[in-house]
Order: C-alpha cells, then structure tokens, then sequence
C-alpha cells in the first residue's frame, strides 16, 4: 500500500516536471530562434578604407561570418540561392572573422568550407573583425549589397530565424533588389557576435 | 440441453476474450518496455547531435555552451522521464501507451530541432508511428497525430518561420503538414484492427481448442469410469 502510494506521487512529481520541461523548452526554443542580433550600422557608400575592391559597374554582395557559429550554415545555404538566383556579374565576398590573437587555421572550420565551394564567391579571412567594423557589421549572416555606384541597398540577414535556411523576406530583398524589383531593403539578422562591445572601440 | 450448449459457447467466447486481452496485455508491455530502450536511445542520439552540430555559442572570441546542448540534456530528460517510470510502473495500461505517443512526437521535434531542422531528420516522426502501431491500438496514433498537429498548430501562431519558413502562412497550413501524418496513419490503423482480429481469431480457436480438449478428458474420465464399473459388475 505504500509502496503503491510512493509510486503514485513519483508519477505525479514525473508528470509535472515533463509538462513543466515541454512548456520551458517551447518557450527558450521561440526566444532563441526569434531573437535577432545586433542589427548593423551601416555606410550609406562601400566603405572607402576596406581591403575589398569592388569591381566596378558591378553589384557587390558583402557577407560578414563568424567561423564557429552554427545558425551561419543556414545563412550560407541563403547565399547560395542568391547567388543562383542572381546575375553571374554580382561579386560575392564573405568576410570571415578570427580574433588577432587567434592562429591562422582557427576559422578552418565546416562553415568556412562551406563558404569556399560557395560559386563565384570570395572568402577572405577577417583578422580581429577590422572590415567587419568598417563596413559596420556586428552579426554573422550580416549581408550588405552595394550597387554598381557603390550605394548601399541592403543590409540585414538572409534567414528567417536563427539557423533557418528557407525562402524569407531577408534573401527575397536581396534578389528582387538586384533584379531592380525593390529598391531598397533590410531584415533582421540572426547568428553569433562578431564584433562585441568590448572590440567595438578598436582602431 | 440447448442451455448447456449455449453456456457452454458464451463459456468459449469468456475465455476467448480473456486469451485476447491476455496476449494483448503482454504485447504492449513489450512494446513499453521497447520504448523505454528507444528513448534512452534518442536521448544519448539527441545529446550527440547537439554537441556536432552546435556545441558552442560564439561572442568574439568567447564561447559559451549553446543552447542545444542545454535543451537536448535538461530538455530531453524531462521529455522521456515520465514514460519511462510508467512504462516500469504501469506498463501495459492504456495511460502509459498515450504518454509515450505524446513523448515520442515530443521527441521527433526535438531531434528535428537539434539537427537544424535537416529535412531528413522529419523520417523520424513517420518511423515513430509505425513503432508505435506495434501497440495494435489506433486510439494511440490519435494522440500522437495530435502532437504533431498542435506543435504546427502552436509554432504556426506563435513563430511560423520556424515550421514554414514565411512570417505570414495560410493558417489551414498546419493541417497540411498533419495530413501527410494522417495519410500513413490511414494505413497503420487497417494494420492496428487487422492485427487485433488475428490475435483475436486465434485467442478464439485456442479457447475452442482448450474446449476440445477438456471434453475429450471428460470423455475419457467417463469412459474410464464405465470400465471401472463394469469390471466391478463382471467380478
């Protein structure tokens, strides 16, 4: 009988906690996959100091990543379908981030692969996020699409969500832009910091 | 004498059905106990996935355990504690059957959400349904059916770019996903109830079959006993 009893109450205390962990995991899921980073202030013109040379007459797409953050393969799997999608004349640069204190093969990693078999793509490696602050990017996945006058069209992310590849408002701007369907466009951005606070202040 | 016949068959048909429930009962503590195994499976699985696909969360230079990690070990312990004690306490009852419908869609979502939404991972939600048709009992198909439909339902409302990927879907677009469910369940519900008539075919014959034979012993005990008798009588 009592024994029965304990059961009973270790069922209960079971149930709880399963019901409790289901409306917890719902919960943190929605505010992490919702929650957009730190949107870019970005230049109105290509940043004039950055290493990258824009070709000219030419769309230029810049994409700023973080090497180990994991949403960033959902922003590359975007890029990609842009770059299907768009004129074989738009120059594509993805900045890859790793911190000055870092080894150089740090960013060597699945997402900086993946950015390499990228079609027509640049990949150019970004020592402690200098072109990052230049062009006034704080988020991997950050996307910045400048005309061929060198005008900034667009800046934001090209997913949904954090870590979700699918078709989104984000990449549509980006194709319908370059397709001269919109003018203008910006989305939010979703993926790990690269540029923090602390390295903000840096030259 | 047609009485005793026909207690004789309502007899029969008694022991029929307790043959039916008997064999039905042992089937689905099996089949609990099979889950149990499959869930401490899905969870080691659940934990390994997230730690390859996104062990860390990056700022800068700094990394934090990510969140996945967090959800596949607190997360996917609190999902499986609740089945696996009732399927060691109450296995084989109609509640633990359900519970571990409802846990096992539960944890369909969550391996889909840990492997990052891969589309291959969703194969996992339709081979749950054909384990859990091994219960022979279609009520149970219901609830996980269910699950699914309100997960979509739910996420639909609340953040549909994680289900369809566009901020604004048609709000009947839940049902279309829970349509392709239905449409296996269709079939596995035909296998549920043609998988409960055999077992109950067969519960019936060898309750006819016991019948048989207990006739055959009286028969034989009455035979013997008329020997006996006449043996007696001739001495």
């Amino acid at each position: 009988m009592k024994r029965r009893a304990l059961v009973t109450a270790l069922l209960i205390a079971a149930g709880l906690i399963w019901a409790a962990t289901v409306g917890a995991m719902y919960h943190a899921v929605r505010h992490f996959e919702t929650t957009p980073g730190r949107g870019a202030a970005a230049r109105t013109m290509w940043p004039a100091r950055s290493r990258i040379v824009p070709v000219r007459d030419r769309w230029t797409l810049v994409m700023l990543i973080h090497p180990h953050c994991s949403c960033t393969r959902a922003s590359l799997q975007e890029l990609e379908r842009i770059i299907e999608m768009s004129d074989p004349s738009l120059q594509t640069y993805v900045v890859v981030y790793r911190p000055a204190d870092f080894q150089a093969g740090w960013e060597k990693t699945e997402t900086f692969e993946a950015a390499k078999h990228l079609q027509r793509a640049h990949v150019i490696v970004d020592p402690d996020g200098a072109e990052a602050r230049l062009f006034g990017g704080f988020t991997s996945g950050q996307t910045f699409l400048y005309d061929r006058e060198g005008a900034l069209r667009f800046s934001g992310g090209i997913t949904s969500l954090r870590g979700h590849a699918g078709v989104n408002r984000g990449s549509m701007d980006v194709v319908d832009i370059v397709h001269a369907k919109a003018q203008q466009g910006t989305h939010p951005v979703f993926g790990c910091a690269i540029v923090t606070t602390e390295s903000e202040k840096r030259p | 004498m047609s009485e005793i016949a026909t207690d004789r068959e309502s007899g029969n048909e008694a022991r029929a059905v307790a043959l039916r429930d008997e064999q039905l009962h042992a089937r689905r503590v099996r089949v609990d106990r099979m889950f149990v195994w499959l869930f401490l499976i899905q969870y080691i699985g659940g934990i390994i996935a997230a730690l390859t696909v996104s062990p860390y969360a990056w700022e800068g230079k700094v990394h934090t355990v990510h969140l996945h990690v967090w959800i596949a070990v607190i997360g996917g312990a609190g999902i499986i504690i609740l089945p696996i004690l009732l399927a060691i306490f109450r296995p084989g009852t109609t509640l633990t059957r359900h519970v571990i419908a409802a846990s096992q869609m539960l944890s369909s979502a969550l391996l889909i959400h840990l492997t990052g939404g891969r589309i291959e991972t969703h194969f996992h939600v339709f081979g749950s349904l054909a384990f859990l048709a091994f219960y022979l009992d279609w009520k149970t198909l219901l609830t996980a059916t269910v699950v699914v439909a309100g997960d979509h339902f739910l996420r639909g409302i609340f953040w549909p770019e994680s289900v369809y990927g566009v901020a604004n879907p048609e709000w009947w677009r839940f049902l279309e996903h829970a349509g392709w469910v239905a449409f296996e369940d269709v079939f596995l519900i035909w296998a549920c109830v043609m998988g409960k008539r055999e077992i109950a075919a067969s519960a019936a014959r060898q309750a006819q079959v016991e019948h048989l034979s207990e006739l055959e012993q009286l028969k034989s005990a009455a035979l013997e006993m008329a020997m006996a008798e006449m043996q007696v009588a001739s001495a």
